[in-house]
């Protein structure tokens, strides 16, 4: 027989590696994947410790939750109540020491409210048009909210940016905070709403919703102001980094 | 039995977890007795009210430091000696700050009346005294009241921040590196947060949007140690 050049035996070996390292990688990590039959104005609730947190909106009336958990695996005891869902990983977890990281993927129906914390690890949220979206990272991590239109919306994180892509409703509440990057906004031309903005950097950006009633204070490190009819209530501080505006 | 040994049975009655011999003694004996009767009502509503609101209410944020704290109150407070037994050699103040005092409502009006008469008449006389003017003199005393409430309010927010700052560094050696160097980075920036208003304050003490900052960043501190003191 003739035996095989050194450079196939190489080959072959490098093979061997390649898929002992993706099954090692694939073993490592943990796939849970539950559906939850849910009404229309559903409510979430998500406790993570950490890892990212995405929530998308789709036609069905049930929530589909797909947890991606790192070794070691978390437990993971979702509970149904009257007015939704709750995970609550951090009680589930209390006591254990060094627990892997969870990446949740949600689907959720489009009236829902969510309510979403993590430790540390980005938060995406799409397209609800719920009572309620509010977005918490103790520590790092960006929050994106995109076509975002609810009454209340809550965004806050300590290091990472926020970025805002939606409707402010009249009469509604609106909260952005971040203690270091960059808080971007992101409305129609229509909208109306009163404004708080504070950055002590001195770096508030109103775009083309500045106008000659807004009031600068502080030196220039606040704005306070009306824009359209003024009726939703908007409050944004940032300690360390910029606000920006922009007009859609 | 008697009406005390059924009370202590109804919790078990009501959870479903006696025997049906107990249950049926437990039942005969609620026809006949308005008061036991009426106590498995008011537990019954309490356990329905429990039942319905359950997963509503947030856990207190540490419970067994709480119950630390209740305990060594009461111990504290039993600890002081009775006021009835005051030993026969005992000093008049000894005496004094032993007695109970027990006063009728016109003798207390009066007291407090009496207490307002003298300090008013304190307070005119120190006005005259020290010349101070109206207008001067309440602005003086709003600017005193006004930096010592904000100072106030630092140094209890502060005490917090160290009472809280002790359990997360208790903690902080039980976790990963990586968990470590984020928390250490992001309290550094709302320290960070906390000295530049702080810095502005000392410069203008009536910065309000400072003053905003530094409460708004003391309260993201004090959550953020709250959060990892649990960790």
């Amino acid at each position: 027989m003739k035996p095989h050049p050194p450079t196939s035996r190489t080959n072959a070996a490098l093979v061997s590696f390649f898929v002992l390292l993706i099954t090692v990688t694939a073993s490592a990590q943990q796939k849970v994947s539950r559906h939850f039959p849910a009404g229309k104005n559903v409510r979430l609730e998500l406790k993570n410790l950490t890892g990212t947190i995405t929530v998308e909106t789709w036609q069905r009336d049930e929530i589909k939750i797909t947890a991606l958990m790192e070794s070691p695996a978390v437990h993971f005891n979702p509970r149904q109540t009257d007015a939704g869902l709750v995970i609550d990983i951090v009680s589930d977890n209390r006591g254990r020491e060094n627990v892997g990281d969870v990446n949740f993927k949600i689907q959720v129906p489009v009236r829902s409210s969510v309510d979403l914390e993590t430790r540390q690890g980005q938060i995406t949220v799409s397209n609800i048009q719920g009572e309620l979206v509010r977005a918490h990272v103790w520590t790092s991590g960006d929050i994106t909210l995109s076509g975002v239109n609810a009454a209340r919306v809550f965004a806050s994180n300590t290091t990472g940016n926020i970025f805002f892509d939606g409707e402010f409703a009249s009469g509604g509440t609106y909260e952005f905070k971040s203690g270091q990057g960059t808080i971007t906004l992101r409305l129609p031309a229509d909208c109306g709403f009163h404004l708080v903005a504070t950055a002590p950097v001195k770096r508030i950006s109103m775009g083309q919703f500045w106008h000659e009633g807004m009031k600068l204070m502080g030196e220039g490190r606040r704005v306070i102001g009306d824009v359209g009819d003024g009726r939703a209530s908007v409050t944004v501080t940032n300690y360390q980094g910029q606000i920006n505006f922009f007009r859609r | 039995m008697n009406c005390e040994s059924y009370q202590n049975l109804l919790s078990d009655f009501i959870d479903g977890s006696l025997t049906p011999q107990d249950c049926k003694k437990i039942e005969a004996h609620l026809v006949a007795c308005g008061d036991c009767a009426e106590a498995r009502n008011d537990l019954s509503a309490i356990v329905d009210f429990c039942r319905e609101h359950r997963g509503e209410y947030d856990p207190l944020p540490n419970e067994q430091a709480m119950w630390l704290r209740i305990t060594n109150i009461l111990e504290t407070e039993a600890r002081v000696p009775s006021r009835a037994n005051i030993p026969a050699g005992a000093g008049w103040w000894f005496r004094l700050m032993n007695r109970s005092w027990q006063l009728s409502f016109p003798k207390l009006a009066a007291s407090v009346a009496g207490i307002i008469l003298v300090v008013s008449l304190v307070t005119v006389v120190g006005m005259k005294q020290f010349g101070f003017s109206g207008s001067g003199f309440q602005s003086a005393g709003l600017t005193i009241s006004s930096n010592a409430s904000m100072k106030d309010r630092i140094r209890q927010q502060q005490q917090l921040i160290d009472y809280w700052n002790q359990r997360v560094e208790l903690n902080k050696m039980r976790w990963n590196a990586q968990m470590r160097e984020t928390f250490d980075r992001n309290m550094s920036v709302i320290d960070a947060a906390m000295n530049d208003s702080l810095r502005h304050l000392n410069e203008n003490p009536h910065d309000g949007v400072s003053e905003d900052i530094l409460n708004a960043a003391m309260n993201d501190k004090v959550e953020l140690l709250k959060e990892f003191s649990e960790l």
